[in-house]
C-alpha cells in the first residue's frame, strides 16, 4: 500500500502474481471456453483446432466465450466504515487495490470490467467494457475517496440485478458492516439470473480481535455515533456478535452457491488474487459442467 | 513554622481536583474512532486500577504543585529559625518624634501620646538605638542617642519614660516639616559614626498631625535611603475646636473696637459658642452668642465692654478643646523715640532748620519721636545722651561738648551734622580723630542740584526705584565745598552736580557721624520742602537704629524685641507672674506662654500680647495622602503603629518575621519547577504513539 497511485499499484501486484507462475493456463485465451463449431470460410484460421483436425481430420474453431465474454462488475463498498483502518491503510485503500488488482488482470487477459461504487447509494458506475482507456477511467473511479455515510447492500445488487442482463461475474468488495436482512434475498437474485459472484469480506484485524487499550469514546463513523466502551469489557460480547455477523454471511452465501472470500487488510493481496483465480477455476468447471444448456 | 494568613492553606483542598481530573480525564478527552458500532454496546465509565498508576507521578507532581501554591500562599515563617538572626540583626536606628505643639493640649491626646511612646519603648529590640525628640517650633532632644548607648540596655527604657513623664505640650506653633527634616538630620549623623549605611533607620512620629502644622522644606527634600517615617496618629474623639485670635490689624486694639477671628475645626460637631470678656479668672462680661460653621471663619467685633470694666482676655466657650480659647489684646502705647537737636535757633522760626524738623516727626501709632532742642546754653545730660539714638546738628558745637559727641559715636550712635557754616563743618570735623577737614561758602551763580547718589546706601535705598529717585527738583542754593582728607577716610554719598560732596559719611568707633554739605531749611535749599524729606529723616532715625519696629502682639515662640537703653535693667513679668531680668534693648525669647507680658514697671511699663498661632487651631486631622505627597518614605499601611489596633504588635512582628524571611518565594520558586517537570512529563506522555494500546495496534 506504499505505491500511492493505484493502477501502478495494481500493475505491481499482477506482475508480481505473474512471475509467480510458471505456468500460465489461461495465456493467451479466454478465461472460458465454450464450444467447437465447424469451420466456414471467413473464419480466422488463427482459432482452428489443429489436434481436433488431427483427431478427426475436420476443421473446427475453437469457440470461446468471444474476446469479451467475460463481463465483470466490481463492487465496491465505498462507504465510511471503509475508511478505518488500524495497519497504516484503511479497509477502502485494501479494497480499492483488490477491485482495481482484479480489474487490471482481467483487462490483461481481455475482459470486460465494470465498476460500480456505492455507500447507502451508487456513487459510480461504469459499464463492463474492454477499451482503451476504460481501465483508466476505472482506475480514476476507485480512486475517489470515500464518502457516503452508511452502507447499503441491498440497492447496488438489486441495481446490477436490473442493469446487467447478461451472464457476468459480479465480485462484490465490502466489510459488510450493515444490517444483512435483505442480503440473503438480493445475492440469490443475482446468482439466480445467472450471475457468478463472488464476495470479498474484507475485515480489519482491529475489528475481529478488537483488542484496544484503554477504556475510552469509541467513534462511529458512520453514524458518527459516540459511544464509551471499554474494551477489556466488551470485548467477548463483540467478538462473539462479530463472529455471528460473518458466520450468518457466510450461510447466506452458502445457501446461495456465492464464494466467499474473507480477506483479512494486513492479507497480501497476491494471495487474494490467487486465491480469486483458483476459485474461478474451479468455478468455471463447475458452472460449465452445470449449465450448459442455458448458455445461448 | 507558622502561617501568616493561614487561611490559604485552604487552598491545599484544592489537591482533590488533579485526583478526581486524573479519574475521569480519560474518559472525557480521548476519543477512538471505530469503524461501526454496530456490535458493541456503551459500557459505564469505569475507573480502572490501570489509568491511576499509570500516571501516578504525575498526579503528584500536580498535587505538589498546588500544596506548594497553598503554602506559598499562606506565607510561612519560622520562629525559631529567625530569633536567633533577630538578636544579631543589624541595629536600627530609631528616632521618637513627639509633638508638643499647643493642639496636643486638646482632651485625650497627650495620654494617648503617652501610651504610644511608652509602647514603641517597650517594642524595641535590645540592639536597637533609640532617641527622643520633642518639637513644636524647634527640635528639642529628651533623650539622645549618646545617652541611649550610655545607659545600660537593661535601664534605657526605664530612663526614656522617665525624662518623658516631665514633658508637657507646650503652646508654641508645631512645625512638622522642620522637625522632621532636623530629626532625619540627627538620625544620618548619628549613622555616620556607626557602621555601614545599611542600618535601618526610622522615625516614629507621634502626632495629632492637625492641618496647621507647617510641612515647610518637606517638599523637595531628598530623604536618605534605608530612611523610614512611621507615623503613629494620636486622635481625640472630641473634635470641636473653636478658636480666637485677634485680627492682626491692630488700630483698634484698645479698649472696645476688638476685632476678633473665630475659626471653627473642620471636623467640628457643634457651631454656637459664646463670646465674652473675661476679667481677673472667672469673671465674664459682656457675653454674645455667636454662630461659627465647620471649617469656616469670621471676623467679628468683640462685645463692648461696661465703660467701668477693665478686661484684656477674650474668652470663647462651647468647644471640647480648651487650649486656644482664649485671646489675649494689649493695646499698643506708641514708643517714645528721643532726639537730639543742637542749635540755636527758635522752634517756631520757619526761617530755622528746628521748625522743619519737629513738623516732619508727626506721633504715629508705633512711636513718637521727640525732638528735644538742646541749645549751647542747655546743658547736655547724661541721660539725654544715653536715651536718644540719634543727634542731629546744625550749627558750631561748643568746644565743651565735643568730647560728649565723640563718646556718643564710639557707643555706636549717630550724628547728622547739616552744616550751615563753613566753620560748623570744621567743627564736625573734629569728632573724627585725626582729621582734618576745610570748608568754605561754595561759590558760583545759580544753584546746585546733587548729582551723584549712592542709591545702595540705606539713608538712599528707599529712594532707589525710578519713580523717587529723581532729586533734581531740589535746588541747593548755598552749601559748603569740603575739602576732604586725602587720606579718604570720608565715604561720600552724595554729590552735587559741580563736584562738591554733598553728604559725607565717617566711621567713629562704632558710630556713624554723616555731614551734609547745606541745611535744609529755605534759605539754604528746597529739601525741607520736598517730599523726599520726611523719608530721608526715618531713614535716618532707622539707620540710627532709633526706629524699633514695635508691635503688641506676638505668637507663642516669637521673639519679643524690646526697646530700652543699654545698661539699664528692667525685667519682664511673665503672665504666669514669673519676673525675668533684661538688660537694655534686647530681644525677649521666652515668650513661651499665650497671655499678656508686662516690660518694665510703673507708669513706663509696656504691655504685649503673646497669643496662640493661629495654625495651631486648624485641629482637623491631616491627610496622609498630603505627607506622602511630599516624598515622605511613610513606612508601608501595613506597618502603622496606631493605638486603636491593640492587637497589633504580635501581628507586626510576625509581619517583620515573615517580611524578613520571604520563605513565600521558594515556595513559588519550588511550584515553577515542579509545574516545568510536570509539563515535560506530561508531553511526554501524550507524545503520539506512547500508549502502548495503540502501539500494538
Amino acid at each position: 500500500m506504499s505505491i500511492r497511485n493505484l493502477e501502478l499499484r495494481a500493475r505491481v501486484v499482477v506482475e508480481g502474481f505473474w512471475n509467480g507462475l510458471h505456468r500460465s493456463p489461461y495465456h493467451g485465451f479466454s478465461v472460458e471456453f465454450t464450444e467447437y463449431r465447424p469451420y466456414t470460410s471467413g473464419d480466422d484460421p488463427r482459432f482452428l483446432d489443429w489436434r481436433l483436425f488431427a483427431r478427426s481430420d475436420r476443421y473446427y474453431i475453437k469457440k470461446f466465450e468471444d474476446e469479451t465474454n467475460l463481463r465483470c462488475h466490481l463492487l465496491v463498498d465505498n462507504s465510511r466504515s471503509m475508511t478505518f483502518g488500524s495497519v497504516g491503510y484503511s479497509k477502502a485503500d485494501y479494497a480499492n487495490t483488490l477491485a482495481a488488482t482484479l480489474a487490471y488482470f482481467l483487462n490483461l487477459q481481455g475482459d470486460a470490467v465494470g465498476l460500480m461504487t456505492f455507500d447507502e447509494k451508487i456513487r459510480e458506475y461504469l459499464p463492463a467494457r474492454h477499451r482503451p482507456g476504460h481501465l483508466r477511467q476505472l482506475m480514476l473511479a476507485l480512486d475517489k475517496p470515500a464518502g457516503g455515510a452508511a452502507t447499503d447492500l441491498a440497492s447496488p445488487l438489486q441495481r446490477i440485478v436490473e442493469m446487467v442482463r447478461r451472464r457476468a461475474l459480479v465480485v462484490l468488495i465490502s466489510d459488510l458492516l450493515a444490517p444483512i436482512d435483505a442480503l440473503d434475498r438480493h445475492l440469490s437474485g443475482l446468482v439466480a439470473s445467472g450471475h457468478e459472484v463472488i464476495l470479498f469480506h474484507v475485515v480489519d484485524p482491529a475489528e475481529s480481535s478488537f483488542n484496544f487499550g484503554n477504556a475510552s469514546l469509541f467513534h462511529d463513523v458512520e453514524t458518527g455515533r459516540d459511544l464509551y466502551i471499554d474494551p477489556a469489557l466488551a470485548r467477548k460480547q463483540y467478538v462473539s456478535r462479530f463472529q455471528s455477523h460473518h458466520q450468518s454471511v457466510r450461510s447466506i452465501c452458502d445457501q446461495s452457491g456465492i464464494q466467499l472470500r474473507t480477506v483479512s487488510s494486513d492479507h497480501p493481496l497476491e494471495l487474494a488474487l490467487f486465491e480469486f483465480l483458483s476459485s474461478r477455476l474451479k468455478a468455471g468447471k463447475k458452472i460449465r459442467r452445470a449449465v450448459p444448456s442455458s448458455r445461448r | 513554622m507558622s502561617f501568616l494568613t493561614p487561611l490559604f492553606l485552604l487552598g491545599g483542598l484544592a489537591i482533590a481536583l488533579p485526583v478526581i481530573f486524573h479519574l475521569i480525564r480519560r474518559t472525557s478527552k480521548e476519543k477512538t474512532v471505530f469503524s461501526s458500532l454496530m456490535f458493541l454496546q456503551s459500557t459505564p465509565p469505569r475507573l480502572t486500577r490501570r489509568s491511576r498508576l499509570e500516571n501516578i507521578l504525575l498526579l503528584l507532581l500536580r498535587c505538589l504543585v498546588l500544596v506548594l501554591l497553598a503554602l506559598g500562599f499562606a506565607r510561612p515563617f519560622f520562629h525559631h529559625v529567625t530569633s536567633g538572626p533577630e538578636a544579631n540583626a543589624p541595629p536600627r536606628q530609631v528616632l521618637i518624634l513627639v509633638d508638643t505643639s499647643a493642639s496636643m493640649r486638646r482632651p485625650e491626646i497627650w495620654e494617648q501620646t503617652r501610651r504610644e511612646v511608652d509602647r514603641t519603648l517597650q517594642a524595641s529590640s535590645p540592639t536597637d538605638r533609640l532617641a527622643l525628640f520633642t518639637f513644636d517650633r524647634q527640635l528639642h532632644p529628651i533623650l539622645s542617642f549618646d545617652e541611649w548607648d550610655r545607659t545600660s540596655a537593661s535601664e534605657r527604657t526605664a530612663l526614656a519614660l522617665s525624662k518623658f513623664v516631665a514633658v508637657k505640650p507646650g503652646w508654641a506653633a508645631g512645625s512638622l516639616g522642620t522637625a522632621l527634616l532636623k530629626a532625619a538630620e540627627v538620625l544620618m549623623d548619628k549613622g555616620s559614626v556607626r557602621d555601614a549605611a545599611e542600618i535601618a533607620r526610622e522615625i516614629v512620629l507621634i502626632s495629632d498631625l492637625q492641618e496647621g502644622s507647617a510641612l515647610d522644606g518637606l517638599q523637595g527634600f531628598e530623604w536618605p535611603p534605608h530612611m523610614k517615617v512611621s507615623i503613629a496618629q494620636v486622635k481625640s474623639k472630641k473634635n470641636t475646636n473653636a478658636a480666637l485670635q485677634p485680627v492682626a490689624d491692630a488700630s483698634e486694639l484698645a479698649g472696645d473696637g476688638v476685632k476678633v477671628r473665630v475659626t471653627n475645626s473642620r471636623d467640628a460637631s457643634r457651631e454656637q459658642f459664646e463670646l465674652s470678656w473675661l476679667a481677673g479668672d472667672k469673671t465674664r462680661l459682656a457675653t454674645m452668642k455667636i454662630y461659627v460653621p465647620p471649617g469656616q471663619s469670621r471676623v467679628l467685633r468683640a462685645p463692648v465692654l461696661p465703660p467701668t470694666a477693665v478686661a484684656d482676655t477674650l474668652l470663647i466657650t462651647g468647644d471640647d478643646a480648651e487650649f486656644d480659647n482664649r485671646a489675649y489684646v494689649a493695646a499698643l502705647k506708641p514708643a517714645e523715640v528721643p532726639l537730639l537737636y543742637l542749635g540755636n535757633e527758635s522752634e517756631n522760626d520757619p526761617a530755622a532748620p528746628l521748625y522743619y524738623l519737629k513738623r516732619a516727626f508727626q506721633q504715629t501709632r508705633q512711636e513718637a519721636v521727640r525732638v528735644l532742642p538742646r541749645s549751647a546754653a542747655d546743658a547736655l545730660s547724661e541721660k539725654d545722651l544715653a536715651s536718644a539714638r540719634l543727634i542731629i546738628a546744625t550749627d558750631v558745637a561748643a568746644e565743651n561738648r565735643i568730647p560728649a559727641l565723640q563718646r556718643f559715636l564710639q557707643e555706636g550712635k549717630t550724628v547728622f551734622w547739616a552744616v550751615t557754616s563753613p566753620a560748623a563743618a570744621e567743627s564736625a570735623a573734629r569728632l573724627v580723630p585725626a582729621n582734618a577737614l576745610k570748608a568754605s561758602e561754595a561759590r558760583g551763580g545759580g544753584y546746585a542740584m546733587l548729582g551723584q547718589i549712592d542709591f545702595a546706601h540705606p539713608l538712599f535705598a528707599s529712594f532707589a526705584d525710578p519713580r523717587f529717585s529723581d532729586f533734581t527738583k531740589i535746588h541747593f542754593w548755598k552749601h559748603r565745598a569740603l575739602q576732604l582728607d586725602a587720606a579718604g577716610k570720608g565715604r561720600v554719598i552724595a554729590q552735587f552736580d559741580n563736584g562738591d560732596a554733598a553728604l559725607v559719611q565717617y566711621s567713629v568707633g562704632q558710630g556713624t557721624l554723616l555731614l551734609l554739605a547745606a541745611g535744609w531749611h529755605p534759605i539754604e535749599s528746597q529739601l525741607a520742602l520736598s517730599s523726599k524729606f520726611v523719608p530721608f529723616l526715618y531713614a535716618l532715625l532707622e539707620m540710627s537704629g532709633g526706629l524699633s519696629r514695635h508691635i503688641s502682639q506676638y505668637y507663642v515662640g516669637d521673639k519679643v524685641e524690646i526697646a530700652g537703653a543699654p545698661g539699664t535693667a528692667a525685667k519682664v513679668v511673665k503672665p504666669d507672674g514669673t519676673e525675668i531680668p533684661i538688660s537694655g534693648a534686647m530681644r525677649f525669647t521666652q515668650a513661651d506662654e499665650p497671655g499678656i507680658y508686662r516690660v518694665g514697671l510703673g507708669q513706663t511699663a509696656a504691655r504685649f500680647a503673646v497669643n496662640i498661632n493661629p495654625a495651631e487651631s486648624r485641629t482637623a486631622a491631616m491627610d496622609l495622602e498630603t505627607l506622602q505627597r511630599l516624598g515622605l518614605p511613610l513606612q508601608e499601611a501595613g506597618k502603622h503603629v496606631s493605638i486603636n489596633r491593640a492587637a497589633r504588635p504580635q501581628h507586626l512582628q510576625e509581619l517583620e518575621l515573615e517580611n524578613r524571611q520571604k520563605v513565600w518565594r521558594w515556595l513559588i520558586v519550588a511550584a515553577l519547577m515542579v509545574l516545568m517537570v510536570e509539563t515535560w512529563m506530561a508531553a511526554r506522555l501524550t507524545r503520539p504513539g506512547s500508549f502502548p494500546a495503540e502501539a500494538s495496534v
